[in-house]
Formats: structure tokens, sequence, C-alpha cells
């Protein structure tokens, strides 16, 4: 399925947030979005999720989704959006019980999720119990268990320590690779989107606009060979140059009042 | 090094670590004080009866076989009265919770209505209601209505926002959300509120049974009081408090059940 | 508080040629008395406005309480060193303690003087409610337990060979309830003070079948002190009681003079009289000269009626047993009680 924003723009009062983002994500591509921050990211996920309404343009997606999606454009957020009474299988099935689902069909869809998260001895922990890595883990099952066609992250690793981002992100990629789901990873962080990204789209301070769409050369699976050292090493710095520039002039703006 | 000092634990205290027993030792030296300022004459049992005396008139109470009968017809005020006033509360502020127009509406109704002291509208709830035991309930019903309002509104306005979109993100549907969402998000504010609402019925108890009331503990306190029975006045109070307390501990045991998930 | 009238103003001009005005001040024994804003405390207004217990070496302060329970709860616990008041239960239950002694009259119900009315509701009295011997099974509302209305109750129940228990009393606590219950029909019948007894009237809202003080004279008011008063300032005791029973013989003089016929006639001085107390009870005189209550001129107490009332209550068991009336009422202030009981 693929994921079209045409001239979407968005303003809160007098603030313009977002202006004229024309954008296509393509079948099967995992888009990473950077930017400073304040810049409308998660603003653009909200619009292309349907939970924000844009005040300009629209968003449309084309093609089918596969079998079996419950949920064709699935959200995984920044704080995990966990519900605290429930424990972690019941949190995975909040997103299928409205569906009309077989009871075992139901038990089976969370079995498989919790199963591809590791998450399976944790089934009746209640989110207080786990480590913020794990309620992520939680956080992904839920939207695995629906079978997305879109799948739309918001700065999902940014509320966890450094080493458990490292640990999370292998597992991220593994089951990207493994679906080759259309994504779009929001971040701030470069060194997530140029591991996870087939292309890197980077927005101008507020009002966001496109600044610069790069794409990745090089397919995930060996970005971290040492052959690719270099091209990624090059692609960093240009990536880098682009948002510093934004986010030299966002941080004066802040600074100016 | 010849100048080698250790350097001084200079941390602790001002954090509170739960004593055992000391909380019974306190209240029990308490009452012993007590008891022996009155036997002693230091304190005239005009003016502060004895803990003895208080227990006796209880006592009195029980072999006259007249206390549960005043404790029966209490509990069916307050179970009556608070029942009504948290439904009817609990509906209010649900639609004050999830409703603009309904907080636009009530808000600045409940701000105008909650201070008025019921007692002062005992003379119109008895035009409306009798002096049966309607007025008592609505009396009771009356102060449990407006503290379950905010409570219910407040709660529901303490649910993450990010939870609900969660929910949206997920296509549950409305009705959905509000069971599955609000509702269960709201309940830990809500059941704070319960414990206000169940103190002011408690406190609501002797103005409603101003009414008419031949029986009752709030109408035998009233009577003790009128007839400047301190003995038997303090001993309604302690049932009063002792009800307190009792409903006090049973909604811990509720929120420990229902609360587990914190 | 007080306004001086010119006679007290006179008689402190008089003070000053004898003595420095100063000095003179120092000379008042300091007391106070406890009343309610009440036409019935006629006596307290009089003698504090007319200087009557300044003449009698006190300087008085009037502490005033807006429930008859709190004045003896105020000599009690030493806030006032006199009271004056309606006596309850729980006036008794106090006094029982060993905390009060009655050692004058106040106000009594007396035939002729329209304080407390027996009233039924225009529906009740259609049903056939019409004397005050057929309270029998009715739902009368009362004030309190242990008031005076309680005991006026007891006393027509007795007179008229009813028993009062097969009268359900209502205890409503204020005037409003028993005004709301009765307009509401929620009671057969109250017992109305005379200003709310005239409001239900005049709005028709039911009939007073008779008045208690035509039906069941008795002693419904008194001055009181501490017993310890009277042990270590019996002096002080005797001078109050002066300056008050003058107050009550201006009372009696002004308010309870009656003609032939039992018609009320104005008695002397009684223009600036009632203004003297319709100052005090903040009304307008002409409202207060509707409730004015018989006040013994002699100041004397039906004792023998203060000795029933103690009975009553014990009967109903509001009051302790071994509360004594001998112990609470001191003879020995007032020369020619009534109604003293033999012992």
């Amino acid at each position: 399925m693929r994921l079209v924003c045409e001239s979407v723009g968005h303003k809160y009062g007098a603030l313009d947030v977002l202006d004229g983002i024309g954008l296509t994500v393509a079948d099967g591509e995992c888009l990473a979005v950077v930017g400073p921050s304040g810049c409308g990211k998660s603003t653009l996920l909200g619009i292309m999720g349907g939970l924000v309404e844009p005040t300009a343009g629209r968003v449309f997606v084309e093609g089918a989704a596969p079998a079996g999606s419950l949920n064709p454009i699935t959200y995984v957020f920044q704080d995990f959006a966990l519900l605290p009474w429930r424990s972690v299988a019941s949190n995975v099935a909040l997103a299928l019980e409205h569906h009309p689902l077989d009871a075992q069909v139901l038990a089976a869809r969370v079995d498989d999720a919790l199963a591809r998260t590791g998450l399976r001895e944790f089934r009746d922990a209640f989110p207080k119990q786990l480590s913020g890595g794990m309620r992520q883990r939680v956080g992904i099952a839920r939207a695995l268990a629906v079978a997305p066609a879109v799948l739309l992250m918001d700065e999902p690793l940014s509320a966890l320590d450094a080493q458990t981002r490292e640990l999370l992100m292998e597992d991220f990629l593994a089951l990207w690779l493994a679906a080759r789901t259309t994504s779009v990873y929001v971040t701030h962080n470069l060194h997530e989107a140029l591991r996870l990204a087939d292309r890197i789209c980077v927005l101008s301070r507020r009002p966001g606009r496109i600044k610069q769409i790069v794409g990745v050369g090089v397919p995930q699976a060996d970005r971290a060979l040492p052959a690719a050292a270099r091209a990624m090493a090059e692609l960093a710095e240009q990536l880098w140059h682009a948002v510093r520039a934004e986010a030299v002039d966002a941080e004066r703006e802040v600074a100016d009042g | 090094m010849a100048d080698r000092r250790p350097v001084p634990f200079r941390g602790g205290g001002f954090s509170p670590i739960p004593v055992r027993h000391a909380a019974a030792i306190g209240f029990a030296v308490l009452l012993a004080l007590w008891e022996f300022a009155v036997r002693h004459g230091l304190v005239s049992p005009l003016f502060l009866p004895a803990p003895t005396t208080v227990v006796a008139a209880l006592g009195d109470l029980w072999t006259a076989g007249t206390l549960w009968q005043h404790v029966s017809e209490s509990l069916v005020r307050l179970i009556g009265g608070w029942c009504l006033g948290t439904l009817a509360g609990l509906a209010a502020g649900l639609a004050m919770g999830v409703w603009s127009l309904g907080r636009a509406v009530g808000v600045p109704l409940v701000s105008a209505l909650f201070p008025i002291p019921k007692i002062s509208l005992l003379p119109l709830l008895i035009l409306w209601l009798g002096i049966g035991e309607a007025s008592k309930i609505a009396t009771i019903a009356l102060g449990v209505f407006f503290p379950t309002v905010i409570a219910t509104y407040s709660a529901i306005d303490a649910v993450p926002r990010n939870l609900i979109r969660m929910a949206q993100s997920f296509g549950l549907p409305a009705r959905d959300v509000l069971r599955k969402i609000v509702l269960p998000g709201a309940l830990p504010g809500i059941l704070a509120g319960f414990r206000i609402s169940t103190s002011i019925a408690l406190i609501l108890l002797v103005s409603a049974e101003m009414i008419g009331a031949q029986y009752g503990i709030g109408a035998f306190v009233l009577q003790a009081g009128n007839l400047m029975l301190t003995d038997q006045l303090l001993a309604g109070v302690l049932l009063i408090s002792l009800l307190g307390l009792a409903i006090g501990t049973g909604l811990t045991q509720l929120e420990r059940r229902l609360l587990r998930w914190r | 508080m007080i306004r001086l009238s010119r006679r007290a103003a006179v008689a402190g001009a008089f003070a000053t040629i004898s003595a420095p005005a100063a000095l003179r001040a120092q000379t008042l024994r300091k007391t106070s008395v406890g009343v309610l804003r009440l036409s019935s405390s006629g006596p307290v207004f009089i003698a504090a406005e007319r200087g009557y217990w300044r003449e009698a070496g006190l300087d008085v302060e009037l502490k005033f309480f807006t429930a008859a329970q709190q004045v003896p709860v105020a000599v009690t616990s030493g806030d006032a060193e006199f009271g004056v008041t309606g006596l309850t239960a729980s006036f008794f239950n106090l006094a029982g303690k060993g905390a009060l002694k009655i050692i004058a009259s106040q106000s009594r119900e007396a035939k002729g003087f329209p304080l407390v009315a027996y009233m039924v509701t225009n529906a009740a009295y259609d049903k056939g409610f019409r004397s005050v011997r057929d309270f029998a099974g009715k739902r009368v509302g009362i004030t309190t337990t242990g008031s005076t209305f309680h005991y006026e109750l007891g006393l027509l129940a007795k007179k008229y060979g009813f028993e009062l228990s097969s009268v359900t009393l209502v205890p409503l606590q204020t005037l409003p309830n028993m005004q709301a219950a009765f307009k509401g029909g929620q009671v057969d019948a109250i017992l109305a003070p005379v200003t709310l007894a005239r409001a239900l009237t005049a709005d028709n809202s039911g009939k007073v079948l008779a008045w208690a003080g035509d039906e069941t004279p008795w002693q419904l008011g008194a001055l009181f002190t501490s017993p310890r008063a009277i042990a270590e300032r019996r002096d002080l005791v005797e001078r109050f009681v002066r300056g008050y029973l003058r107050g009550t013989a201006d009372f009696n003089a002004a308010f309870n003079q009656r003609d032939a016929a039992g018609k009320e006639v104005h008695g002397t001085n009684f223009a600036e009289t009632i203004g003297v107390v319709a100052r005090a009870v903040q009304q307008s005189p002409e409202l207060v000269a509707v409730g004015l209550p018989f006040v013994d001129a002699l100041g004397r107490l039906d004792v023998g009626d203060i000795y029933n009332q103690i009975a009553f209550w014990q009967q109903a068991g509001l009051v302790g047993r071994d509360v004594n009336g001998r112990e609470i009422v001191d003879l020995s202030f007032v020369r020619g009680h009534l109604n003293v009981p033999k012992s």
C-alpha cells in the first residue's frame, strides 16, 4: 500500500506548523522523517494517521491492504500508550477486540504478536512491571497484531536509554526486513534514520517544509558492513549538514522569543 | 596522610518510617490520660465525659435494644442517599467530562450550587418531599452529588489523552473508547471521590435526621445535644466515626482490588 | 449596647456630685448575664437600661445568645454569671450535675397571655381535629425532644387524660422546618409561638385551637446562676436579684395589666418600656407588643410546677433519676414563692 501526501499544511491558530508537504511513501518502503524539534514531524505523522486534521491538503492511501490486515494505518507511539490497567496480552488484544474475530483467532493473533516481539513469558505482566524497552515491545506487538499495511512510528525509541535503543533498533530492523511493511519513521536521531530508512526526508524549521529527500543507496542489511562505512559516513555528514543549519536557526528563534 | 579525617554522615532523617503499634499505643495513652483526668476531677464529667462513661452509654443503647434501630435506620438513609447521589453524580460528571456542551453548562451550575449549605434547604426539602425518608435521603443525595460530579469530570480530564488517541488509531468505536479507556482511566479519581462523598454523607446524616427522625444515629446525637447529655452525645459521635472508619476500610479494600495495576 | 435612658443619666449625674466618676465606676462590681433577644427577657433589658443594677452597685454586661440551650451552658462554663431563659430538659440535665441554681422567675404561661398556640392544619381540622382533646393518634411537630413545647403537650395530655405516647411527636429542630412541615401537611398540628401562629393564620394555613397559657399555665422561664456564685458571692447575687426584680416590676406594671373583663390595657410607662424591649430584641415596638408574656412582678416562681417538670422529664427518660428539684431551686433570694410543695 502507498501513502500519498498532497500539499499538506497545518496551522495551530496563527502558528504555521507545516506547509506544502507533498510526499509519496512507496509500497514496502521505509521513509524516515527528520528535522529540528518543533518542525512539525509528529504533526505530519498525526495527519498521515488520521489523528490530526490538516488545515490544507489531503492524505491518500493507494492500493489494497494485505489480506488479514485489520487496521491498515497503524501507529507506534513515543510514550508507548499502554493501558496500565491491562496486562501485556490484554493490551495487545485491545487492538483486536472490536473486530469480529473468533476467540481462538484473536488469541492466536495475540500469541503470534507476542512471540515475534519476545514477550511470551511476560504476557500476564502489567506495564508498570516492565522496563521501557519491554513496554515499547508491547507497543510494537500491538501494532503487529492488526497486520498493518502502513506503519507510522512516532519517535518510538526516544524515550529509551541508549543501549535499549540499540537493541530495539536491531529487533525493529529484523521485523521490518521480514515483513517489508510500508513505514514512516519519525525521529530526531540521524543514526536511527540511517540504519532503518530507504529514504530520509529532512524537514526545515517551522513552518516545516521538505528541505531535502535523500535516498540511502545501501540495503539495510549491508549498512553495518565495513565496506559500506565510507558511503554511510558521507551520507551522515551530508544529512547532518542539512539538519544542523535548520537546528541552529530554530534554536536562535526560540532564544529570541 | 597525616591530615586524614573520616567524612561524617550528614544525611538521614526527614523520611518517616512506619513504627509498629505506635498508633495503637498513642491512642491508648491518650484515652488513659483522658480517663484519669476525668476520674480525678481535673476535668468536669459534664464538659468531657470519661471514655468509660461514653462506652457505658453505648452499652445502655445496646441493652435497651435501640442501638440496632438507630444504626439500621441511619444505614438505610446513608446507603440510599449515597447511591442515589453517586449514580446521578457519575452520570452528570461523565456528561461534563466527555461532552463540551455538558461541560459548558455544568461547570458554572456546579460552582453555583455546590457551596449551598444543604441544611439551609431543609424547609424546602420538607415542602417538596415531606418529612418521611424521601427528604432525608434527598439531603444526603444532594450532598453526595456535587463532589461526585467534580471528582468524575476531573478524573476524566486526568485520563491521558494519548491513550484515547491510541484507541482511536486502532479504530475503536466511541462506545469502546468510553468503556475501555475513559472509565477505567477515571476509576482511581472516582474512587478517591468516593472517600470524600462517603464522608460528606456521614456529615450530612445529622442534618438529614433533623427532619422529624425518631430513630437514627444523627437523630440520637441531636437529641443528646439538645438534652445536654454529653456522654450520649459522644457515644453517638463515636458510632458515626466507627461507621466512617468501616467505610474507609471498605473503600481501601475496594481500591486494592480494582486498582491492583497501580 | 443599651443606650442610657434619661433616668439613668440623671442617676449618674447625682453620683458625680458625691464622688468623681472614675472612682464611682471602680466601685461597681462587674458581672454578666446571658440572655436571648426575646421579649420574655424584658426585665433584664429594663434593669440594664434604667440603671437598676448600677444603683445596686453592679456593672452588668449583657451577653446575647441565639438559642435557649446556650444560656445555661454559658453559665455552666463561666462565660456568664447569670442566665435567664426558658426551662427545658437540657436545663435540668445541666442543673442536675450541680452546675445551676434557679433563683427567680422569668416568664410564665398564664391565662390571657397568648404566647404559644396549638395549631392544626386545615386538612386535619376538616377531618375533625377541632379540639385540644383530640391530640391522641395525631402527628405533632415540635422543635426538639425535651423542649418547652414537648412539656406543654405533656401538660395538655395530663389535663385531658390522653396518653402522650399516643401522640407522634415529630422533632423538626427549627421553626422554619416546622412551618414547612405544617404548610406541606406533613404534620397534623404544631405548637407555634405567637408570631408564627399569626403568620400561619394570616395566610389561612391553619387554625389556632387554643393557647397554652389558657390551657395549662406553668413556669416557663427562670433566672439562674451557678451554685458557686451563691456560695462565694452571695452579696453580688442579692444585688443582682434586687436590680432584676425592679425590672420585673416595671415589666409587669407596663405590660401585664388587664381590666375587669380581662382585656389588655396599657400600663405604666407602656410606650417607653416597649421601646426599651424593642431596641434590645431589635424588632419594631408593634411586633413586640403582640407577644408580651406574663412576668411576675415580684419574681416569684411556681415551685410546684418546676418539680413537676423534673418529674415529667424523668418519666420520659430524658432527665436522670438522680436530679432533685430541691437542690436545683434556691428559694432564699425572692420572698413568697408560689405553690411551694410542703416537704
